[in-house]
């Protein structure tokens, strides 16, 4: 049976066109004009997946989207016209599994939808989790995927450095070898070699180690892979 | 506020120093007028008293062997103390100066006018102050004095001041008085008044100006707080003297309107933003059709161009009224994030030195500027040399390339929008000439700034150097 593809967006020249584009790529989609008519649809049949444009007259995507993360379990993939990170901060905060900006490689989009619905696929409710990890000093807000050091500064890290560190931290002092890292970052189908967990790792090195020809923290173990040398503790977020 | 307080010093310090020496004239013409009134009694008793002198009521007679006082003795600090009859008017055979004397020009003037002034036609006249304990007439009647006059035995006697005229037969007509005692006391007195009313002058004008002077402070606080800042919090609530208020309620009207103006232009911005991306989006979803790859990549290509475009004018059209909080920021990692973007998608770029180093950013800027940097140096230099370095008090993003560098007339030129070096303006490299202009107000934003110069060597440019500084934290 093909995905069930809720597609939201009031501007039908988009609309039209993108709902045509994903049913040739095999996807069963449902066009909504509104977000009246996208609750109407959802009310009454199975939904795998929502697109959702933040932008709309009457009531807006990210009020939708905040519906849907409190009531179904139903991944949301945002479209968003403004580039600016406090729709994209707030599109994430709110429940939404991934966002694209327009106007969007629609190649890129599928590629989206196919990882947002292989990660709800794994049922791992690993999204919206409002606890905050401290190591070393350190601290990290899965939500907002903000890392902070230990003076408070806001240190910036890309988002596949980002998911290294969570596996790291959900993993403490084990040791985790290259394929077991790939696959927790980048997914299973990732094209990615060796080489690139490496290099992710020497760019997280020189964010967080003190010195990073002399890693404290991410040590490499010889022959197996690396390892978090670090107590972590999960506090709760206020807020 | 100073300049008034010293101007209102010296102002009262004139007056002061007028009316000191107002009493002080009228002292030496009490003691003169007395003098000369006694000498041309005792010459000429027949002749009709004249008007009273202010401070010394007129004695008749000498020498009658006792001494005798008038009246009570004067209340301490008052007039001038007086020496009993005896002692007032004294004939000598001989000048009465004696070695010790100080001579009083002013008094001897004076003394000769009055009894010129009296019918007299004097012949030497002398004034001279001397230490009363010195005197051979005063001198046994100290210890008296000093009783009736209630001075203890250490407190100074005032000067004594002997006033002489020769007669026409060469006797001295000597009339002793003390100096006005007092004038020590009137000056203390008068020092009191003066600095009495300076001080109700000076803090009833410093109210008046605080009263004035604390909204205009107020409103050059808030026109900075605007100019940085442009909203309507924290409006000045209308304060202050009247023509205060007014100006204050002009400016409140003059910040809604220019509020306005810029809500609305952010407004129109959004709407641009949003209208032209979503048919840009559809267009993009649309040449998926083309089958035509080589086609429909450069479609792409033109679309993402157009976006880029648009997203910086949108972006410069912002970056004066950002609304995106300030927070302290690694730099060294905003840097490396950067960078990582471009390393990537396969473009040359190289990270060299960074410190670690923390900024209060608006980091989505601060990317979008070093991102502007590096793609410029990528577009004209081939690659581009990252290091981010402190200097002073600052953070400096430095993005080198191996271009042929720019013109130095046209360095400055280089900043402003739509400006490219290729005059062409074909879109061959790509972009619309704002990124050095956003890169610029970016730096702006932050109270930092952005310097591009040629670099050389052997007097040959070998590459362009972009230095983008922003202020660390305190």
């Amino acid at each position: 049976m093909a995905t069930a593809i809720l597609l939201v967006d009031d501007e039908a020249a988009l609309r039209e066109p993108l709902g045509d584009y994903l049913r040739r790529q095999g996807f069963a989609v449902t066009e909504a004009a509104s977000a009246a008519e996208a609750r109407a649809h959802l009310a009454a049949s199975h939904v795998d997946l929502v697109l959702l444009d933040i932008m709309m007259p009457g009531e807006d995507g990210l009020s939708l989207g905040r519906h849907l993360a409190e009531t179904k379990r139903v991944p949301v993939v945002f479209l968003t016209a403004r580039g600016e990170a406090t729709d994209r901060i707030v599109g994430l905060e709110i429940g939404g599994d991934d966002y694209v900006v327009k106007p969007f490689d629609p190649r890129e989009l599928v590629a989206r939808i196919r990882s947002v619905l292989r990660r709800a696929g794994r049922a791992a409710p690993e999204r919206a989790q409002s606890v905050i990890y401290e190591f070393e000093g350190w601290r990290l807000d899965p939500l907002k995927r903000r890392l902070l050091d230990s003076a408070g500064a806001v240190v910036a890290i890309s988002s596949a450095e980002f998911r290294l560190l969570m596996a790291f931290l959900d993993h403490p002092r084990q040791v985790l070898d290259r394929d077991r890292l790939l696959d927790m970052v980048q997914g299973r189908e990732a094209h990615l070699f060796d080489r690139a967990v490496d290099n992710q790792i020497s760019r997280l090195r020189r964010k967080i180690e003190v010195d990073s020809r002399n890693p404290q923290l991410i040590q490499t173990v010889w022959g197996g892979g690396y390892m978090l040398a670090a107590e972590v503790r999960k506090i709760a977020s206020q807020g | 506020m100073l300049a008034i307080a010293v101007a209102l010093l010296i102002a009262q310090g004139f007056s002061a120093l007028l009316i000191w020496h107002e009493v002080h004239q009228r002292h030496i013409a009490a003691l003169v007028n007395g003098a000369a009134m006694r000498v041309t009694m005792a010459v000429d008793p027949a002749a009709p008293p004249p008007p009273p002198p202010p401070a010394d009521a007129p004695d008749h007679g000498h020498g009658d062997g006792h001494h005798e006082w008038r009246g009570p003795p004067p209340a301490s600090g008052d007039d001038t103390l007086r020496l009993p009859r005896t002692v007032r008017l004294h004939v000598d055979a001989a000048s009465p100066e004696q070695p010790g004397d100080g001579p009083l020009n002013e008094i001897e003037v004076a003394f000769r006018d009055a009894l010129v002034a009296q019918g007299e036609a004097p012949g030497n006249v002398i004034a001279v102050a001397r230490d009363a304990a010195n005197d051979p007439l005063v001198r046994p009647l100290l210890p008296e004095l000093r009783v009736r006059y209630r001075l203890g035995p250490s407190q100074p006697l005032p000067v004594l001041v002997l006033t002489a005229a020769q007669q026409a037969d060469g006797r001295w007509m000597t009339v002793r008085s003390f100096m006005p005692a007092n004038e020590n006391v009137v000056v203390f007195r008068l020092l009191r008044q003066t600095l009495l009313t300076y001080l109700v002058l000076v803090v009833a004008v410093g109210l008046i100006l605080r009263r004035m002077t604390r909204p205009l402070r107020a409103l050059t606080a808030r026109l900075d707080a605007f100019a940085a800042s442009p909203g309507l919090a924290g409006q000045l609530a209308p304060q202050g003297p009247a023509d205060m208020r007014q100006l204050i309620i002009a400016h409140n009207a003059m910040e809604a309107r220019l509020s306005a103006l810029l809500d609305e232009k952010d407004v129109m911005l959004g709407a641009i933003g949003h209208d032209l991306k979503t048919p840009l989006a559809a267009l993009r979803v649309r040449i998926e059709a083309v089958d035509n790859d080589a086609e429909r990549q450069r479609m792409a290509t033109t679309i993402e161009e157009i976006t880029r475009t648009l997203d910086d004018i949108l972006s410069l059209a912002r970056v004066g009224r950002p609304d995106d909080p300030i927070e302290a920021t690694e730099m060294s990692a905003l840097v490396a994030d950067v960078i990582g973007e471009f390393e990537d998608l396969g473009e040359d770029v190289v990270l060299g030195d960074t410190a670690r180093m923390v900024a209060p950013v608006r980091a989505l800027w601060l990317r979008r500027a070093l991102r502007n940097l590096v793609s410029n140096a990528l577009r004209y230099g081939q690659r581009a040399r990252v290091a981010l370095v402190r200097e002073g008090a600052c953070a400096v993003l430095v993005v080198e390339d191996d271009g042929p560098g720019i013109p130095p007339a046209e360095l400055q030129r280089m900043m402003e929008p739509f400006t490219r070096l290729d005059p062409s303006r074909n879109t061959g490299t790509g972009g619309a000439g704002l990124g050095l202009t956003l890169a610029r107000a970016i730096a702006d934003q932050h109270g930092g700034m952005l310097v591009l110069t040629n670099r050389q060597v052997d007097g040959r440019v070998v590459g362009l150097t972009a230095r983008l500084s922003v202020p660390l934290a305190k």
